[in-house]
């Protein structure tokens, strides 16, 4: 055993046990490592961009005109829950008068979850964070919401029916 | 300072450079998923703008090590 081979109390227990070597081992290690995280890092900003660009196909669906539900069927000051404009959006529309009909969509702006209209408030709000739009506009009245609610157009025809025409962008 | 000594530390900075550029990219990506849970394109393609930088700068950064 010479001089070289012999173990040493400044070497780590697992170089003691495996005393291999290899030429400039630890940068190899390091290049090697640093490149898995670069394909990392490449992948994640990939993934970023497809997610931008399924956000932007989601936003271009404003939705084909159709009816939703008879006037007759909603109070005055009373809600009805849909989809639109595709199954997965939820929306609502609150009857405000004899022949006034608001409607928007039920994602929250802030965190997407679902508002609901306080009747006694007579504001659109969200319970997640507290906050609240206004009845007509969709405003942000208070709380964190940054933007408006998506209004959903809709019409009374002369059939009775409400209909929904579109998202407004 | 020895070659080897500085090499083998400027290849430490890298990678810790590069780890942190990819905690920001996993942060962008929830701040994606949020943009897309609120229909917010413009937040969206804004996150997706910053994750294609850092990726860049991951790159450029891998550059700097010895082959």
């Amino acid at each position: 055993m010479s001089d070289k081979d012999t173990p040493s109390d400044d070497q780590p227990i697992w170089h003691r046990d495996f005393p291999y070597e290899a030429i400039a081992e630890e940068e190899v290690t390091r290049r090697e490592f640093t490149r898995y995280l670069v394909l990392g890092a490449g992948t994640m900003a990939a993934a970023n961009v497809g997610l931008a660009m399924w956000t932007q196909l989601r936003s271009i669906n404003l939705g084909e005109p159709r009816a939703i539900v008879a006037l007759a069927d909603v109070a005055i000051g009373d809600s009805y829950l849909f989809r639109y404009p595709s199954e997965r959006d939820p929306a609502v529309l609150v009857r405000l008068g004899e022949s006034e009909v608001v409607s928007f969509s039920q994602k929250c702006t802030h965190l997407g979850c679902v508002v609901f209209y306080q009747t006694d408030e007579q504001r659109w709000h969200c319970p997640c964070h507290n906050g609240n739009f206004d009845t007509r506009t969709g405003a942000v009245l208070s709380g964190p919401p940054p933007r408006p609610l998506g209004r959903i157009n809709v019409e009374i025809r002369d059939d009775g029916q409400i209909w929904a025409l579109g998202k407004s962008e | 300072m020895k070659t080897s000594e500085r090499g083998r530390r400027i290849s430490s900075a890298v990678a810790l450079y590069v780890i942190i550029l990819v905690a920001f990219q996993v942060f962008l990506i929830t701040v994606a998923v949020e943009a897309i849970q609120t229909d917010h394109e413009s937040l969206a393609w804004a996150t997706a703008g910053v994750s294609v930088v850092l990726a860049g700068a991951a790159v450029a950064f891998l550059h700097y090590l010895r082959p």
